[in-house]
Order: C-alpha cells, then structure tokens, then sequence
C-alpha cells in the first residue's frame, strides 16, 4: 500500500487516525480497572475502614468542589520524606475509590488536604474559612464568609441515588443494608442508607455542631465535616511497615 | 463587504470572519480572566468577598475562555480556511457551519456563566456541567460532518498535510471528550453530576484527557495552522513533505501515551506512570521535527524577518513551540517532577506553551488571514509591530518569573535544616511568591495590552474594508448613472 | 480472564518488548518514507498544493481584485 492511499481517501485517513490514537489510552486505562493490585486492600478485624461519605459529608465535598478548592489544594501525598513530615503517610489508591471525581489536584497554591482530617479543631477551620489572614497572616486564601448560610439538603437522595448508580455502595433495601453491616460495620452503614439521609445529616450536624451555631445547618457545618474525615479513614498503626509498599 | 460585489464568494469566508471575530472576543476575555486570578493571587484582597469572582471559580472561566473560547474559535476559523483553500471547493453546508458557530460560542458563554455561578465538574480543562458537554459533542459531531464532506468533495486529488491534522484533532478531541465527561446526572433537571469514574482510574481518565487537551487541541490542530500559514506567509512550499508525513504519525502516536506523566509518585500504578515518562521523552522526537520542518521553511525568508511582522510571530512561536517541547518531556523525569509537581514551574510551561507557540501562532496566522477575508490591507503595521514586542516581553517576563516562583518553592519544601527536621513552614513557601507573582502579574498584562491591540487594529481593518467598499459601489454606481 | 495482560505490568518484559516493537515500526516507516527516489519525488510534490489557488505572478485569486 503506498501512503498516497491514505493521502487521497479522507474514509482511510479516518479509521487509520483512530486506530493510531486509541492505542495509548486503551493500553494505560483498561488494565486499571482488571488489575487487582491497583487498589490496595485495606481491612482491620474483617470489615473495610475506607468507606462511602455520608450524607452531610457527600454535601461537604459538593461544596468543595463548587468553590473549586482544587484550583489551590490538592489531595495526594506523595511518598518522600518532606511531605511525610509535613502532611502524614502517603495517600493510597484505596483512600480515593469512591471519589467520583477524585480531587488530588495538580497544583499546590496551598498545602496538601489529603490528610488534614483532625489536624485541626472544628473552630479553627470556622475562623480560618470565613477569614483566612485572621488565623494565618500571610494567607493568599479568598475569604469564604457565605459558607455561613443553611445548607440546602433537599436532593440528598437524589445524588447519592446517582453515585449509586456510578458503583458507591449506598444501600436502598434491606439486603444492601445487611451487606454494608457486614462489610464496614453497622455504624458506617447506618450512614449509607438512602431511605434515612436527611435524618442522619441533620442528626450528623447537630451532634458535630461543626460551625459553633446550633439552630442552623449551614454549608459550613457540611464542608467543615468533610475536611475533619479526610485521610482518617486509614489507620497505619494497624499495619506493619511497608505494607502498603507492594502496592506500588 | 467584499461579498457584496458577488452573488455567491467562491469560498465560505462568512463563517472565516466570524470565527476570527469570535476568538479575539474570547481571547480578551480569557486573558483579562487570567490577568486578574494572576492579581488575586499576589493581592488577596481583589477576591472581594464576592463569590463569583474568587480565584477558585474565575480560574477555569480563564481556561475556558482561552483555550476552548480563543484557540477553539481560531481553530475553528483557520481550519475552515485552510480545507476550502487547499481542497479549492467551498465549505460543505453553510447551515451546519452557522450551527457550529452557534454551537461553540454558546456552549463557551455558558460554561464561563455556569463556573462563575458555582455549577462545575471539577475536572481541570472539562469543568463544563452535563447539558454544555452534550452541547459541544452535538457541535463536534457536526464539525466532523463538514470537514468531511468538504474533504470528500474537493476538486484536488490529493489532501493537504495540514488536513490531516486537522483530522486528528476533530477526532481525538471527540474520543477523549466523551469518555472524559461521562457521569450520572443527580437529577434530570439538576446541572450537577458525578463522574462514571473514581478515584486512581478516574484520575488517568481525566490526565489522559487532559494532556491530549494540549497534545491535540493546542498543538496537533496548530501544527495544521504551522503547515498552511506559515509556508503561504513565506511564500515557499514546506521544507520536506516525507518529514511531516513521519511527524505526523509519531506525534498522533505518541501524545496518547503521555498523560500519566501528571501522576508521577502518587497512587497511580507505577508501572502507568513509567510508561508515560518513557513515551514523553520519545514525544521529543516528533516535536522537534515539526518544529525543525517549520523553521526550515522560515529558513530562506530571513531578510523578511527585519520588514515582515507576521514572520516574527511565526519564527518566535516555532522557538517556544521547541522550548516548551525540550521542557515538557524534563518535567516527566520522575526526579524533576518531585520537584517541579504542584508548583508554578508547571503553570509556567503551560503558558509558555499556550501564550508562545498557541497564541503566537495563531496571531501569526490572523494578520496573514484577516487582510485576506476583509479585501483590505490591515489597518496598521506599527500596531503589529507594538503588539509582537508587548507579547514577547510579556511571555518572557511570565516564564522567568514562574521559573523563580516554582523552583524556589520546590526546593524551600524539600529543605531540611541541620536536625533534619523541615527547614521552612508552607507558608514561608507562600512568602517568597509574592514578588513572582507580582512579574507574572504583569507579564500577563503586557500579554493582555498586545491583543487589545491587535483587536483595535482589526475593528479598524473591518471599518476601512466597509469605507472602501462603499467607495466602489459608489463609483459603479456613478459610472452606471452616468451610461 | 484477564490476568494475562499482568505480564505487561512487568518492566523487564514490557521495556524490550515495547523497545523492538517501535524501533521495528519506525525504522520501516523511515525507510519507506526516504528509500526510494521516485517515491520521494513523488510525496515531495504535494508540498505544493498551498499555492495552487494562486495565478502565475504569486498573487492569490482572492485579493487580486483589490482596488
């Protein structure tokens, strides 16, 4: 065949095109998804620790995402030791599998959040969200003040119903709900269930008071609950050193 | 109008002219965006409380706008030209033509609206909600019917190089915008959704996406600009025929293979991320090429670089096009990449590639075609002259000073001091930026004053043409009367 | 099923395998493309095509009846 075939027949210049193109991403996609290995693991006393978010945290993480916080963080630590000194334990491909989208970011404007969970107290985040250079003077952060106002939970249901649908196992039966008891325990799954969102974001809320105001369940009280579970959902103390290192 | 003294042009310029007005319009909006996140980012206090203006929402409006709204519409624009030109026929459906146009301009407008309102996917580069995705691919859809079918009917046997980038282009941005926006919507009439994918797979999903963004959004379809404009400039045939043909194949290649190389030491399989260093630093090979085969072309013309402005744009992009190119497949060493991830070294080569090689050439490109489509000379030389200096200062000033502001923070991070604990907190890091975000800051605005001129200069090309054809109709119209 | 395309996951078989397959393919393309005389004659002739659409003086047809 000689390359003036290609050159005078647009229909062969196609599909040869695409043949061409598809290759790369068919031979680094696919095998992620039949891999084992891609994604560790991670059980203590046979029931999974990383878990689905949930209902209030799911809104935290909506909200996340809408100011476009991963513009400015990202949410992966990588395996060295400066970033294990300053953020925690490298992130693990585990920790983000029921992130639809995953945030791990591409540029750190501000620090790594892949583990900010419990670093900080529920008030400091308050303070630090609604006026960042009142907490750290030299902060480039916007302020965030309107994160005060209630949080509208109306369609809680509907989404997780639609990460339901994209693999997350939130439960609608009875039978989803035996199954998430036995794989990650019955207060995790209690969380999980759709038919019972709304009562336990707000039950969630009230017990967190995550923004200092009980009357109200506002956008902070969900993002500020998002931010304190991130990267808690592993605990290396249960693991022997370079465990997770097989992995990789 | 020059259309006015024929029934029918024997070329589509229309949907040419519409284009090209389009992408000035985005162009100085995407580069005021970029211009004023710049500002927020060294002076904080420009976010105002406002949410729809802070850094987090504006910054994918800048994106947007720049490289679907500017580099899409002069894509757009150019690609229409060159397949009419090189296949001597005239565009296929003006109907499906003005749809595009419609198309893209609409789905451009409402996603900067949607961002700004808080409605994202927060996927870098498709932040766009469902409905505007199902915009587009309906839009692309069509896009590919036409150049087809203009293809299909072309009255010369053979179909030009810089068509059949243009081809992969069409193709490739189909393919990796329909598997990248893939998600459940929360509800039929909600904006919002979740993606199909999560986690370590979503992650190279949307990389794969989003190098190939440039591989062949910014860069495929430009080179198919590089392969009309520059030669036609010039006035010379491109270099070597053979060259662009093996340019052409181990570019489409390879850019598929690359995308993981934004994922080096995270949880990404390592065996993925390895196999995109080892094709980056082979993307060197075609790019070089490319860049060699238009440079050679340029090569006879050297005593027009001192009279002609529009080669100066040509020969500086093709020199950024290498730069950026010779720093990409660096950046995809697992060891530089420690140091230059998540810092602005990485911002830095995305400018110096998108402002020096995509906008340059594609101003290269207007000031050749704009004379062309109005039937006039451009209204200004000295403008031309202004805005190439403006917009190589600013691009120099904009790299330099990202170079300091990320190489600096990556190696504040990694310190240790004596005891080996770290030698400095995160924000000592964020400290130390502010005087490089300030050059940047201005940089940028150079950046931004150079295509204000070139708008100017062509809204006064646009009067002159419609003057002078007044004229001529009134002299016809005279001679006529006079009969 | 698909445990097999593990075997790829291996950088000590990936790597020569990935190796020859691309230097095969592009050496053939190489000495496709600039072998043959004729041949290159031939595809060096279309770098013409941009200038088709112009008459003999160089002046493209669209601007040549500028006033």
């Amino acid at each position: 065949m000689k390359h003036e075939s290609i050159e005078t027949n647009a229909g062969l210049l196609i599909v040869l095109t695409l043949i061409v193109i598809s290759i790369g991403g068919l031979v680094e996609i696919v095998p992620l998804y039949f891999i084992e290995s891609t994604i560790e693991k991670v059980e203590v006393e046979g029931k999974e620790t990383i878990h689905p978010y949930s209902p209030l945290e799911l809104r935290g993480r909506d909200i996340y995402q809408r100011e476009g916080c991963y513009t400015c963080h990202s949410q992966m630590i990588r395996p060295f030791r400066d970033e294990a000194l300053r953020y925690g334990h490298y992130s693990l491909a585990a920790e983000s599998k029921f992130d639809h989208p995953f945030q791990w970011g591409s540029k750190r404007t501000g620090p790594d959040l892949a583990r900010v969970g419990g670093k900080y107290s529920n008030e400091w985040h308050v303070q630090h969200l609604i006026a960042p250079r009142s907490v750290v003077k030299e902060s480039i952060m916007p302020n965030y003040p309107w994160l005060m106002k209630s949080l509208n939970y109306k369609n809680v249901r509907d989404r997780m119903r639609a990460l339901k649908m994209v693999g997350v196992p939130y439960s609608e039966n009875t039978a989803e709900y035996e199954a998430n008891v036995k794989r990650f325990g019955e207060d995790v799954a209690k969380n999980l269930d759709i038919l019972r969102a709304e009562e336990n974001l707000l039950a969630q809320a009230a017990s967190g008071n995550y923004d200092g105001k009980a009357d109200d369940v506002t956008e902070m009280d969900a993002i500020v609950a998002y931010l304190q579970l991130l990267g808690t959902m592993v605990d290396f103390s249960k693991f022997d050193d370079g465990h997770f290192a097989d992995f990789r | 109008m020059v259309a006015s003294s024929a029934p029918v042009e024997q070329y589509n310029y229309d949907i040419v002219r519409k284009f090209t007005i389009m992408a000035l319009v985005w162009g100085v909006l995407g580069m005021t965006a970029g211009v004023y996140i710049a500002s927020e980012l060294t002076w904080p206090f420009l976010n105002f409380n406002i949410p729809e203006i802070t850094f987090g929402r504006l910054r994918p409006v800048h994106t947007t706008l720049v490289i679907f709204g500017f580099g899409g519409s002069a894509l757009f624009a150019t690609s229409y030209y060159v397949v009419q030109r090189t296949c001597q026929t005239r565009l296929f459906s003006d109907g499906m033509a003005n749809f595009t146009f419609w198309g893209w301009n609409l789905s451009v407008g409402l996603a900067a609206i949607s961002y700004m309102l808080g409605y994202t996917q927060a996927r870098e580069y498709a932040e766009m909600v469902w409905p505007i995705d199902l915009l587009i691919a309906v839009t692309w859809v069509v896009y590919l019917v036409i150049y087809v079918m203009t293809l299909r009917k072309r009255s010369q046997p053979h179909i030009y190089v810089a068509n059949w980038f243009f081809i992969a282009f069409i193709l490739a941005t189909a393919l990796l915008h329909i598997f990248n926006n893939m998600a459940v919507p929360v509800h039929m009439f909600s904006l919002e959704s979740y993606s199909l994918h999560a986690g370590v797979q979503d992650a190279m999903t949307q990389w794969w996406y989003g190098h190939n963004a440039v591989g062949f959004f910014l860069t495929a379809a430009f080179l198919g600009m590089m392969y009309y404009f520059i030669p036609k400039q010039v006035g010379r045939p491109v270099y070597s025929y053979r060259l662009s043909i093996i340019h052409f194949w181990a570019l489409i290649f390879l850019y598929m293979w690359v995308g993981g190389h934004h994922l080096h030491w995270t949880a990404l399989p390592d065996w993925a991320s390895t196999l995109a260093a080892g094709f980056s630093i082979l993307l060197l090979m075609p790019s070089w090429g490319g860049m060699i085969n238009g440079i050679m072309t340029l090569s006879g013309a050297w005593d027009k670089l001192r009279t002609d402005p529009i080669i100066r744009f040509m020969i500086v992009s093709l020199s950024f096009y290498g730069m950026s190119t010779f720093e990409g497949p660096l950046m995809s060493l697992k060891s530089v990449n420690a140091l230059s991830h998540y810092t602005d070294w990485t911002v830095g080569h995305v400018h110096s590639g998108a402002l020096g090689w995509v906008a340059m050439v594609s101003f290269g490109s207007f000031y050749h075609l704009i004379p062309r489509l109005w039937g006039t000379k451009m209204y200004s030389e000295k403008l031309i002259f202004a805005h190439f200096w403006l917009a190589t200062i600013g691009i120099v000033l904009y790299i330099a000073a990202l170079w300091v502001a990320g190489i600096g923070q990556g190696l504040m991070l990694r310190g240790f001091d004596e005891y080996g604990n770290l030698a400095y907190t995160f924000i000592e890091s964020v400290s130390f930026l502010y005087e490089p975000y300030a050059v940047r800051a201005f940089g940028g605005a150079l950046f931004l004053t150079g295509i204000l001129l070139m708008f100017y200069n062509t809204m006064m090309t646009i009067r002159k043409s419609k003057k002078e054809q007044a004229e001529i109709d009134a002299k016809v119209a005279a001679k006529l009367a006079n009969a | 099923m698909f445990e097999w395309l593990s075997w790829f996951t291996h950088m000590e078989n990936t790597k020569p395998f990935v190796l020859v397959l691309f230097t095969v393919t592009f050496v053939l393309i190489i000495l496709y493309v600039f072998s043959n005389r004729n041949r290159s004659k031939r595809l060096e002739s279309y770098k013409n095509i941009p200038f088709d659409d112009e008459d003999e003086n160089g002046q493209s047809k669209d601007i040549k009846n500028e006033q």
